[in-house]
């Protein structure tokens, strides 16, 4: 059984971004990194390997040159190989665009599942999976803490506010995971070692037979009009404890109706 | 005559094909591990100095006074006792023997005698102090707690037989009239006047059977030595001439394999990574385990060990040691098909695992506090060896406790433990009544005389944020011209190498290499003890050479040359803890003092195990970033030996230090057994409030406001 694993280059959640002049990210302003929610996605395909439910491993991403360091590490945690796309004139794409750009690229890949991120931590809209499953008309689950593949089936739990749900889908399927399906690995030394030696192909949108003018920028049934920092957060309140910090603190929680 | 002669030949050729062969295996056997990095050799003048103070002078045994008097006489005892040896083997062949030269002179007939007493004595004080000692009136207080006690005892038993044969042979000797000195020899000649009314025939059956009985002993002892840890006699010297001089503490050694450092970038296919099995170990490593007599000392003072965690350096390097010897049959063979199988499986144990040689909870239990290396009389180096296999386990197994892969990702992704991110890097300024100067661009300002290193902890932990703002306004107030690499600084990397991710170390180090040099720095000051150790020490390793002081250096020697004056009487009883990375690995421990012991109405008082001595706090060797579950906590063990000196304040000059010990004095006054009013800080804090004149208003930071602590914690 084969996996694709879906990844991401985000920037670095603690860093401080800046914004270009046509209001996207200034990607050379920032350092970056996988997905931290996507390391969950890498996770679990690698423990399917491990358990000798699937053969091999996938990756595929979308992203600025340097996003070849998210695949990198990708790599270092597991699986085999892995597909970029990379063209100039993705920049800007919107959820639409991706998806269709996503879906032209697993269609040219062998796979019997797919794995998400359940969210990019950048944008976080969490459509893609949905998105790129209806376009290859495939049986989505979103949200899994755990997966389990026979054969010719996916089997995965969802976990809901009321119910832990079981889902079954039929392969091949298409699956996000959160960040509650398991801890994901540190990748070792011997890893990164090994994942400079995988093979990363790169494929431009002529490989996926896409008019450029239907992505990016040009592409998006969307326009960001505007970029604003937001407002720095307020100082909370401080209670020095004066013989009466627990009455004073329970005050403060019934005012702002927390008891 | 010739009975003499050929029972003692033959005695003697028995003992050496034993021992040799002994000694041969254990030669093969450090031949089969790693060659040693460079550096090993180098440094004549230094490694004499060691052989002269620490194996002749016995310097580190004598900071213990009873037992490394006991140990002086039993070692200069066996010198001096090896010209009776000499002597001896003389009268095998030649019944009045003499040494060349000064073979019969009165004195040396003494002083052959007089270390005959002093070995007894030494050999009844050990006694002594292994039953006064002993692990079953002790338990794990003992320093003998896990040492082969039977073994010990069997030396000690050995010893004594020689000493009572040798006398034995002599006083004879005396009285057959072969002995070779007139005079002199009072134990002999005691021993004489006893065994006169034997005879002539007696005597001269006595000095015979007493000649080979006392060379039989001492062919036993040799080949028990080389089968024991005793075996410390023939292995000391060599282990303190190939030491790390002057000690190995400090910085830790780079990754070598094959004694060549590991290019990250490139590693060659055969590397070895760290310690994945005992043969990966190199000769000197083989040389410690070898080496280690199981004194314990190491063990009394290690703050894993005190605080009932499975680790004891001691037992750790008995059990690579017992391992290295179980293994190496298998390890030696040629056929590997052919060995034994209980070799074979000893072979193929993992180094590290739960079914290991070491359990993990052992390895991870380690602060490289260094108080093990300290202590270790024969320069056996621990720390080294723990981190080598920490190297291991994290960069070619990813196998570390849960918590650190937070520690990681963190200084991976953010450059700081906390993964707060550089953008939060200069908010300890706020508050400031000046503005603190920070770099912009790619140079330093020609002015700056000083970089001050804030750290990690400096710039984002609440009770050290208060320490870089001490330490800025006293700077401040001095009038030295410092500035800050602000959102340019990033973690050192120290507990990136300590947990063995090198790494991670080797890019975060580089990265504030170049920083610092496209700076232009030149001179840094830092607070944190764990920087400065890095700084200092490890950075010149990447060629990053600075002069680093810490800011009890730089601050003791503002207050000295009258640039900040004390004026404000304190009024406090303050006990200091000396920082590990401060004190035992960079040997600080004057400067913290000075600027304490010269503030007005400051009286200080020094805890029981102080300066080389000083108690880990629990947070070195990137423990500050795991969860501590074995035992009890090492930081409320160390806290209960300051509270001990009755101190108003305790003072510390580390961020990790100040925050263990404010942790464990919260706790300690919240179930009421300190008092309300003891504080924890640090030494700059102290210095400030007493620099700060009452009379003048306040100057808008928070420098005058109660110490307490009770502030919001690590989180």
């Amino acid at each position: 059984m084969k996996i694709a694993v879906l990844i991401k280059y985000v920037p670095e959640a603690t860093a401080a971004w800046r914004f270009a002049e046509d209001h996207t990210l200034d990607r050379d302003s920032v350092d970056g990194r996988l997905s931290e929610l996507d390391e969950y996605a890498v996770e679990q395909a690698v423990r399917l390997v491990e358990a000798g439910s699937a053969t091999e491993i996938s990756y595929l991403t979308m992203g600025p040159a340097r996003a070849v360091d998210a695949v990198r590490k990708a790599l270092a945690m597991g699986g085999d190989r892995a597909v970029h796309v990379l063209d100039d004139a993705l920049h800007g794409s919107d959820a639409v665009g991706t998806a269709s750009v996503l879906a032209a690229a697993l269609r040219r890949m062998e796979f019997d599942l797919v794995i998400f991120g359940m969210a990019s931590t950048d944008a976080e809209m969490s459509v893609l999976p949905v998105m790129v499953a209806d376009l290859l008309r495939l049986p989505a689950v979103a949200n899994a803490v755990t997966l389990r593949v026979d054969g010719s089936a996916l089997t995965a739990e969802r976990e809901t506010d009321d119910a832990i749900e079981e889902v079954v889908a039929p392969l091949p399927a298409l699956v996000s995971v959160t960040d509650r399906s398991g801890e994901a690995r540190y990748p070792s030394f011997k890893g990164i070692v090994a994942a400079k030696k995988k093979p990363v192909t790169t494929w431009s949108l002529s490989d996926l037979e896409i008019a450029p003018e239907r992505v990016g920028t040009a592409g998006a049934a969307t326009e960001v009009l505007a970029v604003r920092p937001s407002p720095p957060r307020e100082a909370g309140t401080v209670i020095v404890d004066e013989g009466d910090a627990a009455v004073r603190l329970a005050e403060f929680l019934a005012a702002n109706k927390l008891l | 005559m010739a009975l003499r002669m050929i029972l003692g030949l033959v005695m003697t050729g028995l003992a050496f094909t034993v021992a040799g062969r002994r000694l041969a295996m254990l030669v093969r056997l450090g031949r089969v591990a790693q060659p040693v990095e460079p550096g090993r050799t180098r440094g004549g003048a230094a490694r004499l100095r060691a052989e002269l103070t620490e194996v002749l002078g016995q310097r580190k045994l004598l900071t213990w006074t009873v037992p490394g008097l006991a140990h002086v006489l039993a070692f200069w005892g066996f010198l001096v006792l090896g010209l009776t040896v000499i002597e001896g083997y003389g009268a095998l062949f030649q019944r009045d023997f003499h040494l060349p030269l000064i073979g019969n002179q009165p004195w040396l007939g003494f002083l052959e005698d007089l270390f005959v007493v002093a070995t007894l004595a030494s050999v009844l004080i050990f006694a002594a102090i292994r039953i006064r000692h002993s692990p079953a009136r002790e338990g794990r207080g003992s320093r003998f707690f896990g040492s082969h006690l039977d073994a010990a005892w069997l030396v000690l038993f050995m010893i004594f037989n020689v000493v009572w044969s040798l006398v034995l042979y002599r006083g004879a000797q005396i009285n057959t009239g072969n002995f070779p000195y007139r005079s002199g020899a009072f134990v002999s000649e005691a021993v004489a006047r006893l065994i006169r009314p034997l005879g002539a025939t007696g005597n001269d059956v006595v000095e015979t059977a007493g000649l080979l009985t006392a060379l039989g002993i001492l062919l036993l002892f040799l080949v028990l030595v080389v089968h024991s840890k005793h075996l410390h006699i023939f292995t000391a010297a060599g282990n303190v001439a190939f030491g790390r001089r002057p000690r190995a503490l400090g910085a830790l050694l780079p990754v070598y394999s094959a004694g060549k450092p590991v290019d990250f970038e490139d590693p060659g296919e055969h590397d070895r990574i760290g310690r994945a099995s005992i043969e990966d170990f190199t000769w000197k490593g083989l040389l410690d385990f070898a080496t280690c007599t199981e004194c314990g000392r190491c063990q009394s003072q290690c703050p894993a060990w005190n605080t009932g965690k499975p680790l004891s350096p001691k037992s750790l390097v008995m059990d690579l040691r017992d391992h290295a010897l179980a293994a190496a049959p298998y390890l030696l063979a040629g056929a590997k098909s052919r060995v034994d199988a209980l070799a074979a499986a000893a072979a193929q144990t993992p180094l590290v695992g739960t079914d290991g040689v070491i359990h993990p909870d052992v390895l991870w239990s380690c602060t490289t506090c260094g108080a093990c290396v300290e202590q270790c009389p024969v320069d056996i180096e621990h720390v080294d060896h723990i981190v080598d296999m920490r190297r291991y386990q994290v960069l070619m197994e990813s196998s570390f406790p849960p918590e650190a892969g937070v520690l990681l990702r963190n200084l991976e992704h953010a450059g700081d433990p906390w993964g707060r991110g550089a953008g939060a890097r200069t908010e300890w300024t706020a508050g400031l009544d000046f503005p603190v100067r920070t770099l912009d661009g790619d140079r330093l300002p020609d002015d700056v005389e000083y970089l001050f290193w804030v750290g990690c902890a400096g710039a984002f932990d609440d009770r050290a944020q208060r320490t870089s703002r001490a330490v800025a306004q006293l700077l401040h107030t001095a009038g030295v011209r410092f500035a800050v690499l602000g959102s340019g600084e990033t973690c050192t990397g120290d507990p990136a190498r300590r947990i063995g991710h090198e790494v991670l170390f080797q890019q975060l180090a580089a990265q504030n290499v170049e920083t610092l040099d496209s700076a232009g720095v030149r001179r840094i000051v830092a607070t944190c003890a764990h920087c400065f150790n890095t700084l200092a020490n490890e950075y010149p390793q990447l060629g990053g050479n600075y002069e680093v002081l810490h800011h009890t250096q730089l601050l003791a020697r503002l207050v000295a040359d009258g640039r900040l004056t004390p004026v404000t009487p304190v009024d406090a009883t303050v006990t200091y803890h000396d920082p590990c990375y401060l004190g035992r690995h960079n040997r600080i421990f004057t400067p913290p003092r000075e600027i304490l012991g010269n503030l007005p109405g400051v009286r200080l008082a020094e805890p029981e195990r102080t300066r080389e001595k000083s108690f880990c706090c629990g947070a070195g060797g990137a423990r500050m970033w795991l969860d501590e579950t074995l035992g009890t906590r090492i930081n409320e063990k160390r806290t209960d030996e300051l509270l001990e000196t009755g101190p108003d304040m305790v003072a510390a000059a580390c961020p990790y230090c100040v925050d263990m010990l404010a942790d464990g004095v919260a706790l300690r006054r919240q179930q009421g057994r300190a008092g309300t009013h003891v504080t924890v800080t640090d030494v700059a804090e102290i210095l400030l409030r007493a620099v700060h004149d009452p009379a003048a208003p306040p100057t808008g930071a928070d420098r005058p406001a109660p110490i307490t602590a009770d502030d919001p914690g690590r989180t």
